[in-house]
């Protein structure tokens, strides 16, 4: 394992409830939706890193779970933290407060998916037109492609 | 016989007609030398003429929360002012139309004029691509102004005249340019801060605020700001002609002389990468008016002595 | 969508200067919108997706190959980047790997369309600045790199070069001759840009000191690419992460420290001479051997990874999930641009109006890469739909009209 995994294993692991490394120069976190903030200012407060991407994942109507995905990145190595967000309760804390230049990834996330971004400085909409109707998610499994 | 003479120097010759056709064969051999120097084909000799006839012909909107009044009138009185100033002038070398004492400093007024209507133009909106112009424009005119009248003024001097006339027979004997070399050059790059040719294209950079000032005009008043721009090209290269390179002449001397300068502006504007509006100001302030006034210094001593 | 704002000069009023949707300072459309106060910047926002297409959703209703020639249209000046990142991204979830010598083109493709990228850039950037001669002159020599795209691909852009497992074309000794000729003229006019940007005085007045991002604010903000490295942070992918491609060959980091827009265009210049290196060398090494894997699956085995590209303005991000099936059931596109978004917003602040657009500029944003997931079409009125021929025949008959011209 590449020392750079290793110090991001011994940096997340105070709240990690599963660590897994799926391919070489890759962990994943998987975390409580509660901790993302304090492991999130661990990796800022060690430099590792920088927030690469949020991916936000439908995993179906039957599952009724969004999951999120934050990519740090830090030369080949790449760290996921995966969080688990039930449709009932659709919110998660804005990482903003640490990573300032993560409003346009959570901005996205909140309207292709649905997830309401608790402490995010701006929610207006980034990339959908001004007309899209309220409450519709583009990127949800139930959303299906017209035209 | 007299009043034949009048309206013929009004609308045919020196006035009228003759500068407006001269102003855009002007403006479309600039925008050839900057197309072939910037390896472009430019456009074809009567494009400007194309221009302003399309221009003429369209529809001319009238944006809301304008001062009607202003917004038609202000182009007019900018044309009007750059054509006094041909009276006054004497264009292709002859002697002007009009003359007496005291005309430069009516005519270098009358080439202001333009510049200040472009910006109340600017202001007269509620657009703010043209407020921002518009401040522009008026600040760089406060910027180049002075120079560019101390640079006129300086053979004004020498000669001992403020009549542009006597100005010019005084400079057939006296090539200015040679003993003020500070004076012409200013000149120069003052007309192209007038003209708002690059570098000094910032009022209407159209990366950062689209046309500036103009940005709401169409129609028929834009055709009028600009034909009055052609007449200023025209004037304003006449004057430095007349003053600096050898006054009153044959008038295809003279004519080669004010393509020379043509061409020098085109190069200029090719070489040069646009000002910011502060920089403009800096660079006249700093260098063009200093150095004007230096020059003046020595002027006056020469003359005392 | 434009806030209002009264066009006042008091003092508790803000003045805003709206640059977009449609801009002449925007070669796409984007939405900014910039306070001022005189020529000075207070606040700017942004607003993005005129040009939102829908393509991460449309992945997930097209099987794996109509996917790498729908994600290669997210961006018509860095499209071999994203069919690069999608075809290394499906290959690692099937597991095959590409033979070295499609591997070996994929790159060749990959850094020509970097310096057409590149100076594409330049001349933009000049044009920004309002010297339009560096504009046209660098936008002509483009075209020696866009013929060499052309004569390799037969396309100009969109160049459809992966094919999953492997490339659709080989490199011949005629088209190596051509790339190097094409690269020898190049690297000539790159000598003569480098000197433009770095000497003419008042070129230097516009670009040196402006925009100043510093390597901490570049590490703060996430930026990527060239504008990372103007910053003084070695950041590129092509070295941090090399993968199977670029291990074969080495690439040598281009930095520059000063962190203003002077030094994000000598750091795109200079990575110009890097990528022109690169082709020689790899021109010269091409490894023999098959363009395209034996068997590529058309299902791909469930499960996700993560492919990352340098695009000529940073790391594009692909997150692929497969459930096993002909489609995929998730594409996760990051392109660079909005990792650079927000390094504009932060340091306009203070600026001039006027160096705005370049500092905009400076980070070679792409609103096409950014915009992509979702739209719906609309219905379009009184449209008349020609087919793809009846389109070329108009064009060929129009420029017949025209004198053949």
């Amino acid at each position: 394992m590449d020392v750079r995994l290793e110090t991001a294993v011994s940096l997340t692991k105070p709240w990690a409830t599963e660590t897994a490394e799926p391919a070489p120069y890759r962990l994943d976190v998987s975390l409580e939706r509660e901790n993302l903030l304090p492991v999130i200012s661990a990796l800022f407060a060690a430099e590792w890193g920088y927030l690469s991407a949020i991916t936000g994942v439908d995993l179906g109507t039957a599952v009724g779970v969004v999951e999120v995905l934050y990519h740090f990145c830090e030369g080949p190595c790449i760290v996921t933290l995966r969080l688990r967000v039930p449709y009932d309760d659709a919110q998660i804390d804005s990482v903003c407060s640490i990573i300032p230049s993560a409003s346009f990834f959570e901005r996205e996330l909140s309207e292709m998916l649905g997830i309401t971004i608790v402490g995010t400085p701006n929610a207006d909409r980034l990339f959908l037109p001004d007309d899209w109707p309220l409450g519709v998610y583009p990127l949800r499994k139930e959303y299906v492609m017209q035209g | 016989m007299e009043a034949v003479k009048d309206i013929l120097a009004l609308l045919v010759f020196p006035g009228g007609l003759f500068v407006v056709f001269a102003g855009m064969m002007y403006e479309w051999l600039d925008r050839k030398l900057v197309a072939r120097l910037q390896n472009r084909i430019g456009p074809r000799w009567f494009q400007p003429i194309a221009d302003t006839v399309k221009l003429l012909a369209k529809e001319e909107v009238l944006p809301e929360s304008v001062t009607p009044f202003f917004f038609v009138v202000l182009p007019l009185i900018a044309l009007a002012g750059a054509l006094t100033a041909v009276l006054y002038t004497p264009m292709v070398g002859l002697e002007p139309a009009y003359s007496f004492p005291g005309d430069l400093i009516v005519t270098v007024y009358m080439l202001s004029l333009l510049t200040l209507c472009i910006g109340l133009a600017g202001a007269n909106t509620r657009n703010r691509f043209s407020l921002v112009g518009a401040t522009r424009a008026l600040t760089q005119l406060f910027a180049y102004e002075a120079p560019f009248l101390l640079a006129l003024f300086g053979p004004a001097i020498a000669a001992g005249s403020w009549q542009i006339g006597e100005i010019a027979h005084y400079a057939e004997s006296h090539w200015f340019i040679f003993t003020q070399p500070i004076g012409f050059l200013v000149a120069l790059i003052g007309l192209m801060g007038k003209l708002e040719l690059p570098p000094f294209d910032s009022p209407e950079a159209e990366t950062e605020i689209v046309a500036g000032a103009l940005t709401e005009y169409s129609g028929r008043g834009l055709a009028i700001f600009r034909i009055g721009k052609g007449v200023e090209l025209v004037v304003g290269l006449t004057l430095i002609v007349t003053f600096y390179l050898g006054g009153v002449a044959n008038p295809i001397v003279f004519f080669v002389k004010t393509i020379g300068m043509l061409v020098v502006m085109a190069a200029l504007q090719t070489l040069l990468t646009r000002l910011r509006i502060d920089q403009t100001v800096g660079l006249w302030w700093r260098y063009g008016a200093l150095l004007v006034l230096l020059q003046w210094a020595v002027l006056i001593v020469v003359q005392i002595a | 969508m434009m806030t209002v704002a009264a066009p006042t000069t008091q003092k508790s009023e803000k003045f805003i200067v709206p640059i977009g949707p449609q801009h002449p300072a925007l070669k796409e459309p984007g939405h900014f919108e910039f306070a001022v106060d005189g020529e000075i910047v207070t606040d700017a926002t942004v607003r993005l997706g005129y040009v939102h297409r829908g393509i991460e959703k449309g992945t997930e209703s097209r099987n794996w190959a109509q996917n790498l020639y729908l994600l290669e249209r997210i961006c018509g000046i860095c499209s071999h980047t994203h069919a690069f990142a999608y075809v290394l991204g499906v290959e690692q979830l099937a597991e095959v790997e590409a033979p070295p010598r499609a591997r070996a083109i994929r790159m060749v493709v990959a850094e020509l369309e970097r310096v057409h990228s590149h100076f594409l850039w330049l001349g933009v950037g000049a044009h920004e600045a309002g010297f339009d001669t560096l504009f046209m002159y660098s936008w002509r020599d483009r075209e020696t790199v866009m013929d060499l795209l052309e004569s390799l691909t037969g396309n100009r852009v969109n160049y459809s070069a992966c094919v999953l497992g492997g490339v659709k074309f080989d490199i011949n000794g005629e088209q190596t001759k051509g790339i190097l000729e094409g690269l020898d003229f190049l690297e000539k006019r790159t000598h003569h840009y480098l000197n433009v940007i770095q000497q003419d005085a008042l070129f230097l007045q516009r670009t040196r000191g402006v925009g100043v991002m510093t390597q901490q604010q570049a590490r703060q903000l996430g930026v990527v690419g060239p504008t990372a490295r103007a910053s003084g942070v070695a950041r590129d992918l092509r070295i941090d992460a090399p993968g199977q491609h670029y291990n074969d060959f080495n690439v040598n980091m281009i930095l520059e420290t000063d962190g203003d827009l002077a030094a994000r265009f000598v750091v795109r210049i200079r990575d110009l001479f890097e990528s022109y290196r690169i082709i020689r060398e790899i021109l010269s090494n091409m490894p023999e051997g098959d363009l395209v894997v034996k068997r590529m699956p058309r299902k791909i085995k469930a499960g996700e990874t993560i492919s990352r590209v340098e695009a000529p303005r940073g790391e594009a991000f692909y997150y692929i999930k497969s459930n096993g099936s002909e489609m995929p059931e998730r594409i996760k596109v990051r392109t660079p641009t909005l990792c650079n978004m927000a390094s504009v917003l932060t340091l306009t602040v203070g600026q001039h109006l006027a160096d705005v657009p370049m500092i905009l500029v400076g980070i070679d944003p792409c609103f096409s890469c950014n915009d992509r997931s979702v739209t719906v079409t609309q219905p379009s009125g009184q449209r008349e739909h020609w087919t793809w021929e009846q389109v070329r025949r108009f064009g060929i008959e129009y420029y017949q009209r025209q004198g053949g011209q």
